[in-house]
């Protein structure tokens, strides 16, 4: 879903600064970053930790003034008027933040008072979103008790309480088994089919490949591609050949070698014993790279195709993988590594 | 939405809080009557003379006392404080339009209650020892001792914010505590001791409010100490109100 002119925007931000003195030494967090979110969308917030996506996300919530530039969030400037941002957006931090001492619905009829809510209609909308979650067993014990993924899901109603035009996630899906991963995707899927705009912040691959409309990656304080999933694959690198040849690995370097020439491979690398080959005509790419393995006599032990991920893409960007350890061959959509990724 | 409203709900979710711990209750109760139990009658044998006459042990003793108790209930602000950072409570309220001072003062006026309800209780056993309970002196001590609390819960409240580890909060306060106890007179009036240690004594916010505690207990209202302690204990409040406003709308873990 491109950004266009008709397209009403939900977060503008412009020249965004900030640095945090860390043992005398100005480390800067976010520097410089721009960023179009249209409304009604699932906007994702890709980097490594410590890329400044959280920080962007609390200046972006007037939970921390920026040292420089300027940010509009629903409509209303976060610095000038903090006050209309805040009624007009709903926050799902990274700590969580439901009250442990409180029960699930004390937590929710605060909540629901402090946006100006009488008593009646806070104890209606409590009611409301008990049903919608799916809290009824344990809304009347306190939050302590709760499991991991109870707690999660009041802590999305309480941050969507007050039926926000922007909603902010930060890191939503940490902690979280598949199960109940999948179950978030669903929520934030319909509050974006209501008219919310979104904004997640992630460092996980599967959540900004599969729940977001676009996306944003971050590195180093600045936002490096942005684009909808699909485009920025498209844009950044093609399908993937990997070949696990079965002789030594010294042999590898000069294999990669031979394989660059091909035509039809655009890059070639060497990762965990593999030969990875971004290549720009799948069938033909295949047939030569095979007639070439054929002709030196390689033995192959594995070989398998892949779709480009958004992985590859930050590869292209910075040179850094954003997964420290593992292949990332599955092919997108596979919620069996998104799920062993969120529980691990 | 006033402000008021917001108070009253900040207020009662700590109340509510409160309740699910008795702990803190029994806790809040167990030194001061301790110190009237095992302390109360050494001071008794020991009176007599000079700044401490023995039939007014307990008007000296019962407003030090109290300090103590609502130094101790303002005082553990803190710690909930910086547990409330870790979970990502406070930063989730601070996303709500709510006013940050209605926020900080839910917890100061729990801490108010923590120290007037065993204040009454403390009050009523030390009539039972003894104590000649001035009405209209009591209700005023209670309420400058109320404003000593809101001094200690909103600084206590700002240091957790500032330090954000419990260690740490825990020496700054463990620190002070001692010092600032003795500087201001709680078990003995400092007008027993040399001048050194009476000069001392005065640089101390925490000596007024104690002096002008007694001068109440005892039933003396309109002296220039009570009006003094009102003073310097109204500023104390309202100088770590304002300083525990400011860390609220700044904190992060």
């Amino acid at each position: 879903m491109p950004v266009t002119q008709s397209q009403p925007i939900a977060i503008q931000a412009h020249g965004l600064r900030k640095s945090f003195r860390v043992r005398d030494q100005a480390v800067e967090a976010v520097s410089g970053l721009d960023l179009t979110v249209a409304a009604g969308q699932i906007f994702g917030f890709l980097g490594p930790n410590g890329a400044g996506k959280t920080t962007t996300l609390r200046i972006l919530t007037t939970l921390l003034p920026a040292d420089a530039g300027e940010a509009f969030v629903a409509g209303a400037d976060v610095v000038r008027s903090p006050q209309r941002v805040r009624r007009r957006i709903g926050y799902v931090g990274q700590l969580g933040g439901a009250d442990g001492s409180a029960t699930g619905r004390e937590n929710l009829l605060l909540q629901a008072r402090l946006y100006g809510m009488t008593a009646a209609a806070a104890s209606s909308r409590a009611d409301e979103l008990i049903e919608l979650f799916d809290l009824g067993t344990f809304a009347g014990r306190v939050v302590r008790s709760y499991s991991g993924g109870q707690r999660r899901r009041l802590e999305v109603a309480l941050g969507i309480l007050h039926h926000p035009q922007v909603l902010f996630l930060d890191e939503p899906t940490t902690g979280l088994d598949p199960q109940n991963r999948a179950n978030l995707w669903d929520q934030v899927r319909q509050l974006r089919d209501g008219g919310t705009t979104v904004f997640l912040t992630t460092h996980y691959l599967d959540d900004a490949d599969q729940l977001s409309d676009r996306l944003a990656i971050v590195d180093r304080g600045r936002v490096i591609a942005e684009g909808t999933p699909a485009q920025l694959k498209q844009r950044y690198s093609g399908d993937t050949i990997v070949i696990t040849p079965a002789g030594p690995a010294d042999s590898l370097p000069s294999l990669e070698r031979d394989l660059a020439g091909i035509p039809f491979v655009r890059s070639t690398r060497i990762r965990d014993g593999s030969i990875r080959l971004t290549v720009t005509d799948t069938t033909r790419s295949m047939a030569a790279v095979f007639g070439a393995l054929a002709d030196k006599d390689v033995a192959v032990r594995a070989a398998s195709f892949a779709q480009p991920s958004l992985d590859d893409v930050f590869l292209h960007e910075t040179g850094r993988s954003l997964r420290d350890t593992g292949e990332h061959t599955a092919e997108p959509g596979s919620g069996q590594s998104a799920g062993e990724q969120a529980a691990a | 939405m006033t402000f008021a409203v917001q108070s009253g709900l900040f207020f009662r979710r700590k109340w509510l809080e409160t309740l699910r711990q008795p702990v803190w209750i029994i806790t809040g109760l167990s030194t001061p009557l301790l110190y009237l139990a095992l302390f109360e009658p050494l001071l008794r044998s020991v009176a007599g003379g000079r700044g401490l006459p023995a039939a007014h042990v307990l008007n000296v003793f019962v407003p030090g006392i109290l300090a103590l108790v609502a130094f101790g209930a303002g005082m553990g602000a803190g710690w909930v404080v910086i547990w409330e950072l870790d979970s990502g409570v406070i930063e989730r309220l601070r996303v709500t339009p709510a006013s940050r001072l209605a926020l900080m003062l839910g917890t100061v006026l729990r801490d108010v209650a923590m120290f007037v309800l065993p204040g009454i209780v403390v009050i009523g056993i030390a009539i039972g020892f003894g104590f000649s309970a001035h009405w209209a002196g009591l209700v005023l001590m209670l309420a400058l001792l109320a404003l000593f609390t809101v001094a200690c819960s909103a600084t206590s409240s700002a240091l957790g914010i500032q330090l954000k580890q419990i260690g740490s909060l825990a020496a700054v306060v463990t620190g002070v505590q001692l010092p600032l106890t003795l500087l201001s007179g709680i078990l003995l009036p400092l007008s027993l001791g040399p001048g050194w240690l009476r000069v001392l004594g005065h640089l101390n916010p925490m000596y007024y409010t104690v002096q002008a505690a007694r001068d109440l207990s005892a039933g003396t209202v309109a002296t220039t100490v009570v009006g003094t302690g009102f003073l310097v204990t109204g500023a104390a409040a309202a100088l770590a109100l304002w300083w525990g406003t400011r860390c609220y709308q700044r904190a992060m873990t």
